[in-house]
């Protein structure tokens, strides 16, 4: 009997599964939420409008000025710099340095909820955009022109972000694993990875302009973008300001290609959660089929699980465009390619709750080890100790096993409520026609049921 | 609102029954995931069978994971004990190495005449690793439940 080792490069604890009366209570309050939000729907949209207020000027200047990015970029350039030379010279135990948890847990997973909540906090501090707006600038000033750049193909859209955003969990969850060792990414690896990113950002961003590859390309700036949006604050033509809440979602996905990303985060978080659960038994099978198939251990693992990772890509997709099908057969409805982007923005919730739901007692078990000794000792050599808390720990009994899924299925529930909310708020936008408008959401309910009843069907089975 | 009440009913008991047969699948599903997993079936079984009726009044026979050339025999043992009593387990080997509990950060030499005996509350709640430090090799997992 062979066995698959964990895709986990840190050795966090993982989380039990939820019980099954916590499941069956989940599921119900789902179908009675859902079935609440089609009784007391509203019949003129309110989340088109942003209805944006700015704030004072001072603020603004403080926060957007000159200094300030200049202060902010150096800061994030400064850490890139950090994670690449920790990366290389440090040690290779992964959880003892400093790239692997900055990377993956408190950048990847600290910067979605941050966005949402805060608007887009990570712009100023991305180094690409901030080595990138510093390069072009000289080149104005010696030049005495601004740079050319190559127009950036309309149909590309959004997805170089939406591949490259399973690249990079394909990097840290299918990539990872030795063979029969369960050992994750090695810290070197991320550090080669990130030099080849920033070569390859820095290169379309000389293509086609800083602030378009980073509104279209850049995977991090989109990902974490994309979540800003849900949020209230934002900025606008240098001034900062409040909108409504989910206003500024309902017009991200006018970019081709942004359902790709949404649903990218959907399926890679499902597949990171499915791997040790709902999936294991298939994708051993699949890893054996192949051992027989003649491949190697370690090519055999990979295989296996990428095409599971596709394969989640491809289900979400499916149940999406389902939905979107099942949607323009009501009444007048718009055309087929308008319903698909038209409605991509209401996943932005689920793909946050899943992610709150499967990481969040990582994150909080990570950071500690990143604000005590990471920080301290990034290279985790036991040779420096900056900031006196090298010798500090993880405290894992900070979170109980009832804390966790309380929140993994209160985050959930949130995510499904204000998905049904945005959805019934476009159809009313959509379909002149009230009735018809309450008509078409009952594709879309079937739909966040599936990802929500999805969602807690993997909190229910992870590592079973 | 009162367009159609029938329709709506009709709906409302469409997705009961959906929900109702949803619970059903998944659960069934859940349980025969388990069952798939055949090893590690039986070896829940054998880890949480003892402790559940021995290891409070005396310690007659405590779960033992035995690895021979750095593998675990018979699978990913997995190891079930409720949060508040004594994990208590036993590894042998054949080889040198060291035995790492994860999150608990345990660590015990192993080798061939020297079996590492654990013994410690189970504070933290979940699901812990237990792995060979040399080879990373995890020959068992820890399950602490609430």
């Amino acid at each position: 009997m062979t066995w698959l080792p964990y895709a986990h490069a840190l050795p966090t604890p993982q989380d039990l599964p939820i019980p099954e009366w916590l499941f069956a209570w989940g599921a119900s309050v789902v179908l009675i939420v859902s079935f609440f939000a089609l009784a007391v729907a509203w019949r003129e949209p309110r989340f088109e409008e942003e209805r944006w207020r700015p704030f004072g000027v001072g603020l603004s200047r403080v926060l957007l000025g000159l200094p300030g990015q200049i202060v902010c970029g150096l800061l994030g350039v400064f850490l890139l710099g950090l994670t690449v030379y920790a990366g290389l010279r440090g040690t290779e135990a992964a959880d003892r340095n400093f790239a692997i948890t900055f990377v993956f847990v408190t950048v990847w997973l600290g910067f979605p909820v941050l966005s949402a909540l805060l608007g887009n906090v990570f712009k100023p501090f991305n180094p690409w955009r901030a080595v990138g707006r510093a390069v072009g600038g000289l080149f104005t000033a010696l030049a005495g022109q601004r740079p050319a750049h190559l127009a950036y193909p309309r149909a590309l859209g959004r997805w170089p972000a939406a591949v490259g955003l399973l690249a990079v969990v394909w990097l840290e969850v299918v990539y990872g694993p030795g063979s029969g060792v369960a050992v994750g990414l090695s810290p070197e690896t991320t550090a080669v990875a990130a030099l080849i990113y920033s070569g390859y950002t820095l290169a379309m961003m000389a293509l086609f302009g800083v602030e378009e590859w980073c509104e279209r390309g850049e995977i991090f700036s989109v990902y974490f973008g994309m979540f800003a949006q849900l949020g209230v604050f934002g900025a606008r033509d240098g001034r900062l300001g409040r909108r409504r809440p989910f206003s500024a979602a309902t017009r991200w996905a006018t970019v081709p290609g942004s359902a790709a990303v949404v649903i990218a985060s959907i399926a890679s978080t499902s597949f990171d959660g499915g791997q040790e659960g709902a999936f294991q038994g298939a994708v051993e099978s699949v890893f054996e089929w192949l051992l027989d198939a003649g491949l190697g251990r370690l090519a055999a693992l990979r295989l296996s699980d990428t095409i599971f990772m596709l394969l989640c890509f491809a289900g979400v997709w499916l149940v999406y465009l389902i939905g979107v099908r099942g949607m323009a057969s009501v009444g007048e409805a718009p055309s087929l390619k308008r319903l698909r982007s038209g409605f991509a923005h209401t996943l932005i919730p689920i793909a946050l709750a899943y992610l709150v739901a499967h990481y969040f007692s990582l994150f909080v078990f990570q950071e500690q080890a990143q604000f005590t000794y990471l920080l301290s000792d990034p290279l985790g050599t036991s040779s420096t100790d900056l900031f006196g808390t090298a010798s500090g720990g993880i405290d894992y009994t900070v979170l109980r096993a009832n804390a966790i899924w309380y929140v993994q299925v209160g985050t959930l529930v949130v995510g499904h409520v204000i998905g049904l909310t945005l959805a019934h708020d476009r159809a009313t936008a959509y379909w002149g026609d009230y009735r018809e408008a309450s008509r078409s959401q009952y594709w879309m309910l079937a739909v966040m049921v599936a990802f929500t009843c999805f969602g807690l069907y993997l909190l229910s089975v992870a590592n079973s | 609102m009162q367009s159609s009440p029938v329709g709506r009913v009709a709906l409302g008991i469409a997705v009961v029954v959906a929900a109702v047969v949803l619970l059903i699948v998944l659960k069934d599903d859940d349980g025969g995931d388990k069952a798939s997993g055949g090893a590690t079936t039986t070896a829940e079984q054998a880890g949480s069978g003892p402790n559940d009726k021995t290891t409070q009044p005396s310690e007659p026979s405590i779960p033992t994971v035995v690895v021979k050339d750095g593998q675990p025999v018979g699978g990913v043992e997995e190891l079930t004990f409720e949060a508040g009593e004594q994990i208590r387990f036993e590894v042998r080997s054949d080889t040198e190495d060291e035995v790492h509990v994860h999150g608990y950060d345990i660590e015990k030499e192993i080798g061939p005449g020297r079996t590492a005996r654990f013994d410690f509350p189970a504070s933290i709640e979940g699901v812990f690793e237990a792995e060979l430090h040399e080879s990373g090799e995890q020959i068992a997992e820890l399950r602490i439940e609430p």
